[in-house]
């Protein structure tokens, strides 16, 4: 039996009836507060549609939105123009929300493998069933291989809070999240060297160097919007990438940089400012830790180093420099978000947090900002004692840096197929997708292979719930209610979000705080989760007065706190208390603690080193199958150089294979000079396995199967970028 | 005259190429797959030369004020609003003959296949209805684009106009102007894509393949637009519409006649 298949003809009728909808008019009244004014209105005529708030979730920057809702169909999402985080936008994914609610191929019911692993093959269950089953399952993992036995890995989401809380109060150690396939890498360097990680005042910046980050593609709100809104100030944008990206084609300068030498570069422009005396002696003395070490230490990598290793001229790294520190502290090296690239990753973007320092920029305009109190208050679980249990996380001693809160799935991955040091054999993952977005998909399937159950709780069949035991489905965004977030955007915002159902929940989907309530009742449990969510957001906001009502009125509570200078008369979270430009802990655990240049791995004739990465109209895997999106990226392609393309024979459009030690994959081949000739470029969310996606089944080729499994060596944070590949045409 | 003018003043400069404002006419439209009533075009610079900078250029409906694709209609179906000037499509006279679409120099119409008729963008006339813009001006994360009536002194897309004397540029194919009510501020590329309007081929539309009803409707009603409809075909001959680009024209930035909507005192 096809269960997916069977609801689709009633779906599309209701999609269809949306759209019809839209044109129609049916009157029901606008929310008080919901409705903007606007000069060119033709008067008050009947509303057609009720106006809701809520919250994006299409990634994970959780913009503003309002919902227009008519009998009961969401027909349109709108950005908030209240919402500043976002600046009163709303993306083209975004729009995409509504495509998401009324995909035809939502999971409808809950469903238990009836057939081998990633077969396919399906049984429709009732939710007593799957409860029983899921509960049951666990229960045995518990009693054979301890609490910790048990893995559990959830993605970015308002409700993902109650599977950590669910994972503690089941007593596992082992809670991963998708951060270790992403931003690890940064928070280590930039927590490693100020203390925090902090937020960008990109709109106030006058000067900023984007090195391994593209926000006119990847979106990032408010740094995107405010990145347009400073250049049309007059901030100066320089990009390093290898590829020529919309960011870089909207740039005042565009360097072509050999990927991997990102932090020669960072170590150059450090030399210059500190042999040439452009930084601010007071701030180094007063804020700093270690600048002697530092100039010591970057007096090895003058520019021309830089331009050798880079391919960027020396004088325009020396430049670079000079302007930065003109600009400075109104300048900055962005610090990016996602990562994931080399084993040394953490070291490169410490790279960039130093030359941060230089500037003098924590804390003042245009420079790296703290992270302010958004006033929600933790509600703490209170977990029972398990005496039979493990000492720590499974990954615990694979790296030594790790974020005890994400741990690296690479690392526990491998530790899941050795074995070692102890046997994990329960999986429960919400709405993260590691078959498609951890490298060496291989691997992810033999770690599948190696559990006793796995249960996913996802709104479409990805890739991962494919390989499971038993797939639950949950609603999207609109359907729920879920608790307040914190939410913090540079200068932008501190502020609370919340939500509520838009429209009700379809099919028989469950919110994920159900499934754990209903499997803590089954584990005895059930004290853990006594609450509803309304509740549960009572005691979130118990320091915050009024907000509830101000998010009723605003869809967004803001916390007007002070956002510069909020380190006047504080020390800085490390061990010196200072800016620690060198990290003595490193030195204490015998890492290096000033960043030591490592060459990237060598490129050998006709094989290439792969990038990856996104536009704005990709969500890596969740917005893979989205009907509207899918529109304008209905493929992905591989983009190589014309002159290794004319070599290899390959010509635009061709079907080519591209392999690594760790897999292959079919796609097209762009060829195109918007890649440097030793570098290409493979957009990621396609090359699916799961038979439950039927937009993009057997469309190009997953970054999943061919990237090798290569680790951040400090934090364990997945390193994406040290894979080479060959190209050949595709013979028929 | 109308007594209002809706227009789009757009700064190309801020566009980054999202393509919000083309998900959004898509939901809030409900345009089928395979058409959009609003693009976004790509100067994409000639890397093999050295160039690096891109341009991106939102764009639609130019709701001229010299419509081709009106005089085009054989019904009247397609007419400039009296009342906000905007160019609109009343689907009830629309034979979906399709003359009008290659008589837009932009190519900002199609025929819709869900109902065989011409579709295009309308500013989103039932989203102004609720007081709402248009759901591209609303979305814009970079806010490119800003929608308002050019009557109104106090509207964002007057005050952008006025503000931007002298570096308004609006894109005209090289022998027509059509007069459009989209402005774009300063440098906008790419600049010499739209086509010759192509006049209707004969008036096929109007001998054998329409119903006689709509014909004698069409008799009735449209005497008025036939008779423009004529002046056009047989007073100006223009090249054939080849669906492609062509030699550059006049459209100089910042010319006499962009900086001044012209229909208006």
């Amino acid at each position: 039996m096809s269960p997916l298949a069977e609801v689709k003809t009633t779906r599309r009728g209701l999609f269809k009836a949306a759209a019809m909808a839209a044109v129609g008019a049916a009157g029901s009244g606008l929310l008080g507060g919901l409705a903007p004014a606007r000069a060119d209105a033709k008067g008050p005529a009947a509303p057609p549609f009720e106006s809701k708030f809520s919250v994006c979730d299409m990634c994970f920057n959780r913009c503003g939105m309002i919902a227009r809702v008519q009998n009961g169909v969401v027909v349109k999402l709108d950005p908030n123009p209240k919402f500043t985080k976002s600046r009163g936008m709303l993306c083209a994914r975004g729009n995409a929300g509504v495509a998401q609610v009324y995909d035809p191929d939502r999971l409808r019911y809950p469903l238990l493998r009836d057939g081998g692993r990633g077969e396919g093959k399906w049984k429709r269950i009732s939710w007593d069933e799957a409860l029983d089953i899921a509960a049951e399952k666990m229960r045995q993992v518990r009693e054979k291989y301890t609490p910790s036995g048990q893995l559990f890995t959830a993605g970015a989401d308002m409700q993902s809070e109650f599977v950590s809380r669910f994972a503690e109060v089941f007593g596992s150690f082992n809670v991963t999240s998708h951060e270790s396939l992403c931003l690890l890498s940064l928070n280590r360097a930039f927590l490693d060297t100020f203390g925090e990680a902090p937020y960008a005042d990109v709109i106030n910046s006058k000067y900023v160097v984007m090195a391994g980050a593209n926000r006119f593609e990847a979106l990032v709100t408010p740094d995107s919007i405010d990145l347009m809104d400073a250049m049309q100030r007059g901030c100066k944008l320089v990009v390093l990438d290898p590829r020529h990206t919309k960011t870089a084609a909207l740039a005042n300068e565009w360097h072509a940089i050999r990927p991997g030498t990102d932090l020669a570069f960072m170590l150059a422009v450090a030399h210059v400012i500190i042999a040439e005396k452009l930084y601010d002696p007071a701030f180094i003395t007063e804020k700093t830790f270690g600048f002697d070490e530092l100039a010591a230490h970057v007096a090895k990598y003058p520019p021309a180093f830089a331009e050798a290793q880079c391919g960027i001229p020396a004088a325009d790294v020396a430049r670079i420099a000079r302007e930065l520190a003109a600009a400075a502290p109104a300048s900055m090296v962005y610090p990016g978000r996602r990562s994931s690239d080399y084993v040394n990753s953490s070291q490169i973007r410490r790279g960039y947090a130093i030359v941060n320092a230089l500037l003098g920029n924590w804390d003042k305009p245009g420079g790296l900002l703290a992270a302010r109190q958004v006033g929600l208050t933790p509600v703490p679980a209170d977990p029972p004692w398990y005496d039979d249990n493990q000492e720590d996380r499974l990954d615990a001693e694979m790296s030594p840096m790790l974020f005890e809160h994400d741990g690296s799935f690479v690392h526990t991955r491998d530790a899941v197929l050795s074995g070692e040091p102890y046997p994990v054999k329960g999986w429960f993952i919400f709405k993260t997708n590691p078959m498609q977005t951890a490298p060496n998909r291989k691997k992810t399937i033999k770690m599948m292979e190696a559990m006793d159950f796995v249960t996913v709780v996802d709104i479409t069949m990805s890739d991962t719930a494919w390989y499971a035991d038993l797939v639950l489905p949950a609603p999207s965004a609109l359907e729920r209610t879920d608790p307040c977030a914190g939410l913090q955007g540079s200068s932008a915002c501190a502020c609370v979000v919340k939500r509520d159902p838009v429209v009700g929940a379809m099919y028989e989907s469950r919110p994920l705080f159900e499934i754990v309530k209903g499997l803590a009742a089954r584990l005895d449990l059930a004290e853990h989760f006594a609450f509803t969510i309304p509740e549960y957001r009572a005691k979130q906001l118990a320091k915050l007065e009024g907000a509830e009502a101000i998010l009723d009125r605003d869809g967004v509570y803001y916390n007007p706190g002070q956002v510069y200078g909020v380190y006047e008369g504080r020390i800085f979270k490390t061990k010196s208390h200072k800016i620690e430009l060198y990290n003595q802990r490193y030195a204490e655990l015998g890492l290096d603690p000033l960043p030591v240049y490592t060459p990237p791995s060598t490129v050998a004739e006709g094989s290439f080193r792969l990038v990856i990465g996104r536009n704005a109209l990709v969500t890596q895997t969740s917005t893979q199958n989205n009907a509207l999106l899918g529109r304008f990226v209905p493929d992905n392609s591989l983009w190589i150089h014309p002159d290794p393309a004319a070599k290899l024979g390959i010509r635009d459009g061709e079907r080519v294979v591209v392999e690594s030690k760790a897999g292959k994959g079919e796609l097209a081949a762009q060829v195109t000079r918007k890649i440097r000739p030793d570098t290409v470029y493979m957009l990621s969310g396609f090359g699916t396995l799961s038979g439950g996606l039927s937009r993009i089944k057997g469309k190009g080729a997953s970054i999943a199967e061919i990237l090798e499994d290569a680790a951040d060596a400090l934090c364990g944070n997945a390193a994406m970028h040290e894979t080479l590949v060959t190209v050949k045409r595709k013979v028929a | 005259m109308p007594n209002k003018q809706l227009a789009m003043v757009i700064d190309s400069s801020r566009c980054i190429d999202c393509k919000a404002c083309m998900a959004a006419c898509i939901t809030a439209n409900a345009v089928p797959v395979g058409c959009n009533r609003n693009w976004v075009k790509d100067a994409e610079p000639d890397l093999a030369k050295g160039a690096f900078r891109g341009h991106f250029q939102p764009g639609g409906c130019m709701h001229c004020d010299n419509p081709t694709c009106v005089a085009a209609c054989p019904t009247g179906a397609t007419f400039k609003s009296p009342e906000d000037g905007a160019v609109v499509i009343d689907r009830g006279l629309c034979i979906g003959c399709g003359n009008c679409i290659p008589a837009c120099p932009y190519g900002a119409r199609f025929r819709n296949p869900a109902i065989r008729k011409a579709d295009k963008c309308d500013y989103c006339a039932a989203r102004r209805e609720q007081g709402l813009s248009p759901a591209c001006v609303d979305t814009c994360p970079t806010k490119a684009r800003v929608f308002g009536d050019l009557s109104d002194p106090d509207s964002e897309a007057a005050r952008l106009l006025a503000e931007n004397k002298g570096r308004l540029v609006r894109l005209v194919a090289a022998a027509t102007d059509t007069k459009p009510n989209m402005y774009y501020l300063g440098v906008t590329e790419p600049r010499n894509w739209p086509v010759e309007p192509a006049p209707p081929t004969a008036m096929a539309a109007m001998t054998g393949l329409v119903d006689p009803l709509v014909k004698t409707a069409v008799a009735l009603s449209g005497l008025g637009v036939l008779a423009m409809l004529g002046r056009q075909l047989f007073t100006k001959p223009t090249p054939p519409h080849d669906g492609h680009g062509h030699a550059p024209g006049d459209q100089t930035p910042g010319s006499g006649d962009a900086d001044r909507p012209d229909n208006r005192s």
